[in-house]
């Protein structure tokens, strides 16, 4: 009997054993580095993921580029600067002769227009589509009309209105070419890309190389959904199938991912590797020092660390791990250069719910600007950042950080003032706290310190009572969303390079302003400011709104703006910490 | 015997399907956006073309698609990672599962079995006393404390093996000895207690006061039905081990089908959330009527009972 199941168990054993030893090994790649949680996806239009950016911006090149070392624009696949008209609302850009895309075709002006109309469609339902919703004329106009057909279209898909749905269908497959012409981009030529805004922009052109700008190869239309012999699926909409991001995927005579980046996809293991080689045809091919880079994907950080320790991994994009204080520390004394600091564009603050009577039965005291004011008055943001947090964040007294827009400098925002604080605590009706219902804070596990540190804070000096609810992260957002909260937790990490992608989530009907602040005044200087036609006028606008939230009405309290760590082999030459952590590969050189 | 494993296989369909209904009503229940990717909120548009594509507007429909897609071998797609749909994420990440779980059981059955024996032949020596607290501390430490040791001194220390990644057999020893430890104890404990049973059984002891040697007692008379209690956990621990792995693979960076099980809940993942528990529960049913059908081989009195 026992013989039996040593024989099963070696008969399992052995074949298994003797296939892993014998499977084809590659070898490493020339240089790697691990993403923690991996790629979501890697269809440009769809991403809102920096670790998925930072991908993306390697094996595709916008109109433009960001100097890694002042971010500044510079030139992606269109010369630069671009033509710009006198009253600032016409781009002209040149694409590059020698632009090609992996298979050696040229870029041209159709790719991006291709690219671009791809991520406004309702169907392909991309986060940054207000990229091109808010500023490129016409497009506000396509995509309302593309929802309104898609409304319609759904509410005919019933059998007894078959014959009503596909009218329908057809006339809106036929019309959707004259609503897009309306869209002010066009390509006169292969090379000349021609756009119009609805309002002067100062920032547009940081805005051209963000992901969701990038150009898409025509091959993608051979995975197009198909109803009725038109390229829209049953509710008309323009979707494809998403397998066309795989290299190795070739249904319908597609020929895999092609990409016109210094880098290409070689192979992407699901949750495993993503393997990127040099694009044969970029314009630097030759320069380029990695021929291999591999981007491994590791659940679990302190895995991901170790494996940089034992020299397995060369650049470890992530350090937030427990004892992130302790890695910081030893960067600081110069134990270990190899850890960077980056000043991130993002700050951390809590939200203060400023439209609801009640919150999960009580009464909610925030609703009071003063009581907002109070609150914010206590916070110990030394506190937090030195002695809870201690991984090298800086104090945050601004929505806005201080020193990373050029031009733009944010307002002070509120000193500690424990008395003043207890003042208008008094004047909103609290003496003392008295009268105050228990103050509900919302937080993911994550925020665990922070909120324990600011409860504490609170309970000693405005004598209230604190109650704390940690909340799954998905949870948490759903409940933020429904406004059941007094306090919440909030990030922020700037979109682009411009006051706006901070404060305009302030504005009342913003869909991230999680506060519910809703003020006309505020709503209004930031239309002034979009249509400022000087920098200094509009920095200057802007600034009175912020001071307006920071200072006065209080809906948001900023705490820290945020310093993220990276981990960089000394042998690896040419990553340069940023606020964007934005590594551009083609600088990488590795000299072991 | 063919109409009892019938009777047992329709059983184990009607039981997928109540495990797949139960887990439906709770996805469906739970609170939090599956469509929510991070904190910045979706527009109207994209979240009405999201619940579109996905059919999530009609709960009754995703129900009925969901089930029909999977019995034509069609998981749908993942919301989580949209490049990638349920078939190929299961297909990429279970045979991973199934090769650690399968070679963790064989390395606890191939040495929980005779130490075990040995346990219960030895019993109340010092041989059975330290077997039996090596049992409990391996059942009482954490998988995951363990494997951070295991990694941390082999890996990191002697650099006998990789600390993370996937795809050679050097990967494969320290994530498939750290989830075998807890079932090889319980393995060595059932063992070990069948053992001492059989032993004192009448059968055995006229058996030895035949003749009979021990060691002959022990391997042809009282293995077998020592081995019974064994052979019942094996099902549930094979189908565990084999899924169930989320720690080991955390810990160790395996690219398993553990992963996605925790991963789909927190990230309200439909798809992927039935997909894994269906893949789980047809593997555990699966595995408990191949068991079943080796203890009538075993014990051929309860094919009667069957």
């Amino acid at each position: 009997m026992m013989r039996s199941i040593v024989l099963i168990c070696f008969g399992l054993l052995l074949p298994i054993l003797v296939a892993y030893r014998f499977a084809e090994r590659e070898p490493r790649a020339d240089f790697t580095y691990v993403n923690p949680s991996g790629v979501h996806t890697l269809d440009p239009a769809r991403m809102s993921w920096t670790q998925d950016f930072r991908i993306a911006l390697n094996v595709w090149e916008g109109l433009t580029s960001w100097d890694p070392k002042t971010l500044a624009p510079i030139a992606g696949a269109a010369y630069f600067p671009p033509e710009i008209s006198s009253d600032r609302l016409t781009y002209t850009f040149r694409i590059r002769e020698d632009a090609r895309w992996s298979n050696g075709d040229p870029v041209t002006a159709a790719d991006f227009i291709r690219g671009w109309r791809r991520a406004m469609e309702p169907g392909t339902a991309a986060d940054y589509a207000f990229l091109f919703t808010d500023h490129i004329a016409g497009a506000e106009d396509y995509v309302r009309w593309r929802q309104e057909t898609f409304d319609l279209l759904k509410s005919l898909d019933t059998v007894a209105q078959a014959v009503e749905h596909d009218a329908a269908f057809d006339q809106a497959a036929k019309d959707a070419e004259e609503h897009f012409s309306n869209v002010a981009v066009e390509s006169p030529d292969d090379r000349t890309l021609i756009l119009r805004l609805t309002r002067p922009c100062p920032y547009f052109i940081d805005l051209t190389g963000f992901p969701t700008l990038l150009p898409i190869h025509k091959s993608i239309e051979l995975l197009r959904a198909q109803y009725r012999g038109a390229p829209y699926n049953r509710l008309g909409l323009v979707t494809y199938d998403p397998q066309w991001t795989k290299p190795d995927y070739h249904a319908n005579g597609y020929s895999g991912l092609v990409t016109n980046g210094s880098y290409r996809i070689a192979d992407w293991q699901f949750k495993r590797r993503v393997r990127m080689t040099t694009n044969p045809h970029y314009r630097d091919a030759a320069r380029l020092a990695c021929r291999t880079i591999d981007m491994l994907e590791f659940d679990n950080l302190s895995a991901s660390i170790m494996a940089y320790e034992s020299g397995d991994v060369d650049f470890l994009t992530d350090l937030s791990v427990p004892y992130e204080h302790e890695l910081f520390r030893r960067s600081t004394n110069g134990e270990r250069p190899d850890f960077k600091s980056c000043k991130v564009l993002a700050t951390y603050f809590f939200n203060f719910n400023c439209v609801d009577e009640e919150v999960n039965g009580r009464v909610n005291p925030f609703r009071d600007a003063r009581v907002r004011r109070a609150f914010s008055l206590t916070a110990d943001r030394e506190h937090i950042v030195n002695n809870v947090l201690r991984r090298g964040d800086r104090v945050a007294r601004s929505f806005v950080p201080h020193d990373a827009i050029s031009g733009y400098g944010p307002p002070e925002g509120l000193q500690r003032n424990v008395e003043e604080s207890r003042r208008l605590l008094a004047e909103a009706g609290y003496p003392n706290g008295e009268g105050l219902p228990l103050i509900n804070i919302l937080y993911s596990p994550s925020d665990e310190k922070v909120c324990q540190a600011m409860a504490r804070t609170w309970e000693d000096t405005l004598n209230v009572r604190i109650d704390l609810r940690a909340l799954e992260s998905k949870t948490f957002a759903a409940e933020k969303r429904e406004h059941r909260f007094m306090i919440a937790r909030g990030n922020w990490y700037a979109d682009y390079n411009d006051p706006t992608t901070f404060l305009d989530t302030l504005i009342s009907q913003n869909g991230n302003n999680d506060s519910g602040y809703s003020n006309s005044e505020y709503d209004d200087r930031l239309r002034r400011a979009n249509d400022a036609s000087a920098d200094e006028e509009r920095f200057r606008i802007l600034q009175d709104a912020e001071r307006m939230v920071v200072e006065r009405d209080c809906p948001i309290l900023p705490i820290l703006h945020r310093v993220e760590m990276i981990a960089v082999k000394p042998y690896v030459h040419g990553i340069i910490p940023n606020a964007r952590l934005w590594f551009p590969f083609r600088e990488i050189r590795v000299d072991r | 015997m063919t109409r009892g494993l019938l009777g047992r296989f329709g059983a184990g369909i009607i039981t997928v399907f109540f495990v797949y209904a139960l887990t439906f009503l709770m996805v469906v229940s739970i609170p939090g956006n599956p469509l929510q990717g991070g904190e910045r909120k979706m527009s109207r548009e994209v979240e009405a073309a999201l619940r579109s594509r996905y059919h999530m507007d009609d709960n009754w429909r995703y129900f009925a698609d969901f089930l029909g897609g999977a019995l034509h071998a069609d998981l749908g797609p993942s919301f989580s990672y949209p490049d990638w749909n349920c078939n190929q994420i299961i297909l990429s990440a279970l045979p991973v599962s199934m090769l650690v779980g399968g070679l963790a059981i064989i390395v606890a059955l191939m040495l929980g079995v005779p130490l075990g024996v040995v346990s219960a032949a030895r019993q109340g020596e010092w041989t059975d006393a330290s077997f039996l607290s090596a049992t409990l501390t391996c059942i009482s430490i954490p998988t995951f404390v363990i494997g951070a040791f295991l990694l941390y001194i082999f890996a990191v220390r002697l650099h006998w093996a990789p600390i993370g990644g996937w795809g050679t057999l050097a990967h494969l020893p320290l994530p498939v000895l750290t989830l075998s430890l807890p079932f090889l104890a319980y393995i060595t404990r059932l063992m070990r207690a069948g053992m001492i049973e059989s032993l004192g059984s009448d059968y055995i002891r006229t058996a030895i006061a035949k003749g009979v040697s021990p060691r002959v007692a022990i391997w042809k008379h009282a293995f077998k039905p020592a081995f019974l209690p064994v052979l019942s956990y094996l099902g549930p621990a094979t189908a565990q081990a084999m899924t169930g792995s989320f720690v080991v693979e955390k810990v160790f960076g395996v690219p398993g089908l553990g992963q996605h099980f925790v991963n789909a809940a927190l990230n309200r993942d439909p798809g992927l959330v039935l997909s894994t528990v269906l893949v789980f529960s047809a593997l555990l049913v699966a595995f408990n009527i191949v068991i079943d059908f080796l203890y009538t081989w075993l014990d051929p009195r309860i094919i009667e009972a069957v």
